[in-house]
This record gives C-alpha cells, structure tokens and sequence, in this order.
C-alpha cells in the first residue's frame, strides 16, 4: 500500500498545483494508534499528510456531497456573473466510488464537479473485532505488516492476522476495485470472498419470524438514537430528515424503543439499492448496533427482484426509481 | 475523618451487603461494554474495570427525565403528578476520581444560588458517592491533570478508596460518606497506608503522560470568538453527539411535551450542541448556523464560559470524548493547536 500511499499524494499535489481540483478528501493519520481520519486537503504542500491502509474507514463520498450541496447553496447567493464551480477530488476505494455513482444516478452533482482518485482496497480493520482480538485492552502503539498487524498493549505485543479483524463487510466485499475513477492509484487489489456475501443474511432468513423480530428488538434496544449512522451515510442526505422534523413530528426526543424501531425501520428501507455495504454506519455506532443484517437482507431482495446492485454501474436505472411492468410483485401478496 | 483498612477479597462482600440496602450504582459488563447501571438481583458489580463507557451523570441527570404529567379534561388540564419517584437511597460504586469531580462541577450550575434544579438536587442530596482512585491511571488518553483533577483527587467523592496492593484504604470525606462507615469493619487505617498511598498518588500523577495547555488557551479564546481556525475543525463531524452523551459534564437539555391520547408528560432530555437542532428557534432561525459555530461552542463552553461563570473548565480529562468519536475529532488536539497559533 506504500506505493498507493505515495501516487495519491503525487496526484493530489498535481491536481491542487494544477487548479483541477479545489480540494482533495482524503485520510490523515488520527491522534489516536492505529487510526486515520478524513482530511480535506486545499494546499498541494499539505498532500503529503494523505495515507491511505486498513485504517482508513470512512466512505468519503459523504464529505463529498456535503461539500457539493453546501457550495450550491452558497451559489444560489450570488450574481449569475460571479458563480463559480468547485471540483472536488476524492480519494476512492470500491465502496465509495459506488456511492458516488450513486449519488451522481441521483443527480446530486455533476460528473465534471469530481475527481475521483481511485485506490485499490483490501479491506479496513473493525474497531470491534479490534477490541474483541485484544480482550479490550486498550492500544498503546500498533502497526501494518503486511498480512497482519503489530500491536502493542499494556498487556505486551501481539500479532494478529488482518483476516482476523477485517470488517465483516471488506471480507466479503465483491467490488473492491473503484467501479469508476479518473486516476488509479496502484493496481488492483485481489478479489475477496464475494461468493459469500449473503451467508449471513441467508442464514438469518431460516430463522423463524419471532426468532427474527426478537433479533430486530435486541438490536434496537441499544441503539441512543444518535444518528451517527445516519450522517455518516453517503446516501442518506436529505437536508431535513423525517427524524428531525417538528411539524408534524414523527419521533419523539425521549429514549422509547418505537420511536427508534421507526426511525431504523424508514432509514433502512430508503436504502433499497443505495446500501453500498461500505460500513460506515455500523463503524461510527457508538453502541454497536447491528445494521448491516438489516441492510444487507435488503441490499438481497434488491439484486432477486430488481437484479440490482447498488451503484455497480453509471447506467443502471435504481430501482426506488423506476417501475417496470415485469417488476416482482408476489411479495406484496405473499410476504 | 474515618479511615478504615479492609482486606482485598472482603470488598466484593461489602459491596453486596451495600446492594442488600439500597440502590447500588456500579459498572457492570455488557456486552463488549463496561457501563455504570443499577445493579440488580443476579449481576455482579465489576471490581477490576478501566472506566466505564458511559459517564455516571445519568443518574443525576437522566437522558430523558419525565418532569411532570398531567391529563387533558372537558374544560383544560389536570395535573396529575411530578416525574418518577427517586425519593430511594442510592451508593454509586467505583466511580473514577475525573467522574467524581464531574458532579461537583455539574453541581455548580443545577444547584446555585440564584437558580435550583429541583430534580438534580434531590437525586444528589440522596446518593452517595464511593470513588476507587487510580492507582495506575487506565487509559494513555488520560488527561485529568490537565484539567485541575489528578488521578488520586477525592473532590466529589464521599469515601475514597485506594487499592494498596494487600489491602483498600477507605477514607470517609463527609458525613453521608460515614453513613457507610458500618459495612467496611473496624480495622483502623494507621499511618503507614497513609504514607503509602501518598506515594501512590505522586507515581500514579506521573504516569499521566499526555498534558494539554487548558489554562493556557482561555486568553486567546477570550479575544478570538471569529478566527479562521474554527473553519478547521468541524469538517468531518457527523455531528452525531457521542462525544457529549459520553461527556460526563455536558448537561444541555431540551425539555418537550409527549402526548399519548389525553395524557401528557413533560420530558427533560439531554440535547446536545453537537445536534443541527440544538438552538433552533420556533421560526426555523439558528443563530448557530453551522457544525462551525456549534463546535466552537463546545469548545468554548468548556474551556471559557464555565470558568467566566463558575471557575473550573468543564472538562475533568477522561479522554471518553477522544476515545469515542468515531472520526478521531480530538479535543486534546484542538486545544494544543490553538496555543500554537
Ligand atoms: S467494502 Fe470493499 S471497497 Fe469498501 S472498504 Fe471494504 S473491501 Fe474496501
Ligand atoms: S449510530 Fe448506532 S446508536 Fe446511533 S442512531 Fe445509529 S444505530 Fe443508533
Ligand atoms: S470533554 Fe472529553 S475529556 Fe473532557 S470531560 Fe468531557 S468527555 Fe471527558
Ligand atoms: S463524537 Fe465526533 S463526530 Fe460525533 S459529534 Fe462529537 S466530534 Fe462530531
């Protein structure tokens, strides 16, 4: 990934020197071991502060389209003669060029407002699992070898294998290759065990519906209702969500469970073929919610009744959409 | 005061005999998390934990608190009664010295002179606080001594113990703390556990290796309400509020109206200035506009206007908002970048 790390930082040098981008969304390394955190780089000198490896986590197509829809906003204010156009450049794996797919299908932005600065990607580690590896020990210093990671604890040093801590999501990730790019930086990275993907979900749908609905509760049992997975959505960017409407209001403030199983229920269903299985969501929640079951059985009936894969490609129609006169609709009769 | 020595492995006895009568608080294991929560008939209380995910103010100052509730009738409403019952006494176990000291911070502003939180001061007049300093402070995010604490500080606590290596040394601060006096046995603590938990606490202040320059910043917080650096740190936000719900001296609130049919409670819930709707007014307007002027606020509540209107900063260095955020905003860093600029 050195070499990845290295060509990023060249092209985004190049592009901001060039005035082809007005700024770049990237990583940084965090404050804390282990981590990195989005960046938003305007200066060509500060592109060397860019990383790119397992500690990368978040999908930047969020920021992307935060910065896009605020600069339009911006120029709804000023004289026809003065508007200005901002290009973003965004640093991309796989899951993040789909939601910008997404978001560009959406007609979010244009495709000349972006710069994707695609990376090749073998998957980000889970703070969980991290947590889980080290018996919640807390990280003290630690480091990428390669197939594994180094770390140290007060505990001593361990090794463990990335395979081992790798998001569940990256493990069976089925496009880890940017879908599209303008740059690539490095090669593309191997494939994972996509034939997997749906093991879970699959495994999920055999149980009985009270098994299922007492999963669903529990989850959502733990959830604060703060939203985190929401805002760290890419697509899930309404400027006023219905959670946070006052009139009428849909949910109330206080902490009761169908207030939350609502909200869950609606964001999870407004994500039929725009869940890009990215993990940004579950990786934010700060109670360790399992989302992903949800969204992934979702993400399934998409691709069975509307062979839909989220942003897979520019010139797939999404199917919230569309309607087509051969669409599946036994499930509406037989659930 | 009272000082009293107990053998290690009576502690956990003590500790249920204190559960037997009344409302024990203390951290338990759930799930991957170690959280503070009323014990109940079957948990174990944890005796050997780092801190808790969440911060004990909760159980002064709930996340959502019903204040009242009252029935629609013919002709307007009926008051029907006040929030829950909390009138039961409580011992809160374990709680961390930076926590303990959170409580006499938050007590500066629920109960003043001028203005008394009526539902605050009777969970706190009812509860007792045992703190377990940090012989060895638990994570390498710590920053107490930063921020006035330090991790053997009995402010807030009302019996403090420390861990000897054989044996607790308890020491009973005020007089609701004495109230417990009667389960911890009769051994006298002499002066040699004094000396040695002196020795223990200046070790335990040293192995706090990340300082940050709290004090030294109020100066150009003072002057610099508008300046570009604000521009640089709320960025990547998601604006989610996990570092204030895990904060333990946050306390923003945002009271609302639930009404089922013709009953209504009224809710005092935690708001959070991290929230797009924290200070939206009726019509719409927010004077803070942006992730911007609501991260600055954060920022300067805690590390100016707390200490123009009470004195101390409001933050005690858990490092929980540091440990939390999930895109790594660090406050430590915002304030070291500001004593750079
Ligand atoms: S889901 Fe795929 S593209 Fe996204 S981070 Fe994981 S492996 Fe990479
Ligand atoms: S991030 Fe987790 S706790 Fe927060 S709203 Fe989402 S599911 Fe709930
Ligand atoms: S601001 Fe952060 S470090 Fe300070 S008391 Fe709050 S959570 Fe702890
Ligand atoms: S925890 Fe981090 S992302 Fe969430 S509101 Fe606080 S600073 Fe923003």
């Amino acid at each position: 990934m050195e070499n990845v790390e290295k060509k990023i930082r060249e092209e985004a040098k190049k592009l901001l020197a060039d005035k082809k981008v007005d700024v770049v969304v990237g990583y940084e390394r965090g404050t804390l071991p282990l981590t990195a955190t989005p960046v938003f780089i305007t200066e060509p000198d500060d592109a060397d502060r860019l990383v790119y490896d397992a500690t990368c986590v978040q999908n930047l197509a969020k920021y992307v389209h935060d910065i896009l829809s605020a600069h339009k906003e911006a120029q709804k204010k000023v004289k026809p003669e003065d508007k200005k156009k901002k290009v973003v450049g965004v640093v991309a794996r796989g899951c993040t060029s789909r939601s910008l797919v997404i978001q560009l299908q959406e007609r979010q932005y244009g495709r000349d407002d972006l710069v994707v600065l695609g990376v090749p990607c073998n998957g980000y580690i889970d703070g969980k699992k991290m947590g889980i590896a080290l018996a919640g020990e807390e990280i003290l210093d630690g480091s990428l070898t390669g197939e594994g990671v180094a770390v140290k604890t007060s505990a001593g040093e361990k090794k463990i294998a990335l395979n081992d801590v790798l998001a569940d999501n990256c493990l069976t990730c089925r496009f880890n290759n940017p879908v599209i790019s303008d740059l690539m930086a490095g090669d593309n990275a191997p494939a994972k065990a996509f034939d997997r993907e749906y093991e879970k979900v699959d495994a999920f749908e055999q149980l009985s519906t009270e098994e299922r609905w007492a999963y669903f509760t529990k989850e959502m049992g733990k959830c604060i209702r703060c939203y985190a997975c929401r805002n760290a959505c890419p697509s899930c960017y309404c400027k006023v969500c219905f959670v946070e409407q006052s009139m009428p209001q849909f949910v109330g403030l206080s902490a009761d469970h169908t207030d939350t199983q609502l909200f869950q229920l609606l964001r999870t269903f407004h994500m039929v073929g725009r869940c890009v299985d990215c993990g940004s969501c579950i990786s934010v929640c700060p109670m360790g919610v399992d989302l992903r079951n949800f969204l992934k059985k979702l993400d399934k009936d998409a691709l069975e009744l509307f062979e839909n894969r989220a942003g897979a490609k520019m010139e797939d129609v999404p199917p919230l959409s569309t309607y087509k006169e051969n669409d599946k609709e036994d499930f509406i009769y037989n659930p | 005061m009272e000082k009293r020595l107990i053998k290690k492995d009576v502690l956990a006895g003590i500790v249920g005999k204190i559960a037997g009568d009344v409302n024990l608080v203390a951290p338990v294991k759930e799930e991957d998390n170690v959280l503070f929560e009323l014990v109940k008939d079957g948990v174990t209380a944890l005796s050997s934990y780092r801190n808790t995910k969440n911060a004990p103010k909760a159980f002064f100052f709930p996340r959502s608190e019903t204040l009242m509730r009252y029935t629609r009738k013919e002709k307007g409403y009926e008051f029907t009664g006040l929030g829950e019952d909390v009138s039961g006494q409580t011992v809160i176990f374990g709680v961390r010295p930076c926590d303990a000291r959170s409580f006499v911070i938050l007590d500066l502003l629920f109960d003043q002179d001028k203005y008394k939180d009526p539902y605050y001061i009777e969970k706190r007049a009812n509860t007792t606080v045992v703190a377990v300093g940090c012989t060895k402070p638990p994570y390498s995010t710590c920053f107490c001594t930063s921020v006035d604490g330090s991790p053997m500080s009995t402010e807030g606590a009302d019996v403090f113990l420390t861990d000897l290596g054989e044996s607790y040394l308890a020491e009973f601060l005020t007089d609701k703390g004495e109230k417990l006096l009667k389960y911890f046995g009769d051994a006298k603590a002499d002066a040699g556990a004094e000396k040695k938990k002196e020795e223990i606490a200046q070790a335990a202040a040293k192995e706090i290796k990340k300082t940050i320059p709290a004090h030294e910043i109020k100066a150009w917080l003072d002057a610099n309400f508008e300046h570009p650096f604000w521009e640089t740190v709320h960025k990547k936000c998601l604006a989610c509020g996990t570092c204030t719900f895990m904060c333990p001296t946050c306390h923003c609130f945002d009271i609302q109206d639930e009404v089922k049919a013709a009953d209504g409670k009224r809710i005092r819930n935690w708001d959070s200035c991290m929230f797009p709707l924290f200070t939206r007014e009726t019509s719409g307007h927010n004077p803070r506009t942006s992730q911007k002027e609501r991260w600055r606020q954060r920022f300067m509540h805690k590390f100016r206007y707390y200490v123009d209107m009470f004195g101390p900063i409001a933050c005690v260095g858990c490092g929980r908002c540091v440990m939390s955020c999930p895109v790594n905003i660090d406050i430590r860093k915002i304030a070291e970048d500001i004593s750079k600029l």
